[in-house]
């Protein structure tokens, strides 16, 4: 298994993971350890919430808020660059004219017959 | 160019109170609405408080104009390639209660786009996909060049040749043939 060779945009597995083996020093350590705490700190939010007694509305996810507040409102922050400028005239404006052209000349076709 | 200063513009006079449509939704009142790219490390440490987020990790999509704000980048691993054996607050999506949620995230769920690691490693793959569509290419290919069927003739029609089918007229005397031989 030496030259596995991953798919394009597929990850590695844990166990050939070079980091698994190689990356021992404190600094990487401690930041795993920072990530766990934060990780654990979210978990006892929600077990919290979840074993109240005393709760009787659902469990609002901040997270999911945010995310579907950050999707639905994109234009909020859109600039006009020549990358979105392109997007926007090849799918909005191109279909536009090349299919008025196609169904104009298709329908003078049948209707010439 | 001056868009870009008028939206700084916009951004200072802005901060603070929430007003407008915006104070109404739940979400923008507790300050989790979408905010503007961050540029200097007040507003990064912000964003990544907002996030759950380490200061360290938190990295923002790339500011180029398409609407992503100070989303954070989380890495593109789909939902599948998480530990199964891990006790999930949400077990079929494979996610943690306030977890960082990535922008396409709805991409990456269990019945669709999936990143884990392959069984056998690309190579493989496409040796044996290109292997045995490229074999069965070249054996159409040799079976169009030499085919190979039965012998056959022409085919035999019995009343002397469909003589009265054929239009021909009944007075008329029609040659005998003869399609057999004893």
């Amino acid at each position: 298994m030496a030259d596995y060779r991953e798919a394009p945009l597929a990850t590695r597995p844990k166990t050939l993971d070079p980091n698994e083996y190689f990356n021992l020093s404190p600094d990487y350590r401690r930041a795993e350890a920072e990530r766990a705490a934060l990780r654990a700190g979210l978990k006892r939010q929600y077990q919290l919430q979840l074993n109240n007694p005393h709760r009787k509305e659902l469990i609002e996810d901040p997270a999911l808020n945010r995310w579907v507040y950050a999707r639905a409102n994109p234009y909020n922050h859109f600039k006009a660059t020549k990358k979105t400028s392109l997007l926007g005239a090849l799918f909005g404006v191109a279909p536009l004219f090349i299919l008025y052209y196609v169904f104009k000349t298709d329908r003078v076709c049948y209707g010439g017959r | 160019m001056a868009g870009v200063g008028f939206q700084r513009w916009v951004r200072t006079l802005s901060k603070g109170k929430i007003s407008g449509i915006s104070g109404l939704l739940p979400a923008c009142r507790s300050g989790e609405i979408l905010t503007y790219f961050p540029i200097n490390i007040g507003e990064i440490a912000a964003a990544a408080k907002k996030y759950n987020i380490r200061v360290e990790d938190y990295k923002p999509i790339a500011d180029n104009g398409e609407g992503y704000g100070d989303y954070p980048q989380l890495p593109d691993r789909s939902q599948q390639d998480r530990d199964p054996a891990y006790q999930w607050d949400h077990p079929d999506l494979r996610r943690n209660w306030n977890e960082p949620m990535h922008w396409d995230f709805d991409m990456f769920i269990r019945n669709r786009v999936d990143t884990s690691p392959t069984v056998v490693p690309w190579s493989t793959m496409c040796k044996q996909l290109f292997g045995f569509v490229g074999f069965m290419l070249f054996m159409f290919y040799l079976g169009d060049k030499f085919p190979a069927y039965q012998p056959v003739g022409p085919k035999q029609f019995p009343y002397n040749n469909l003589h009265l089918e054929r239009g021909g007229s009944p007075d008329v005397e029609p040659e005998e043939v003869k399609n057999y031989e004893i």
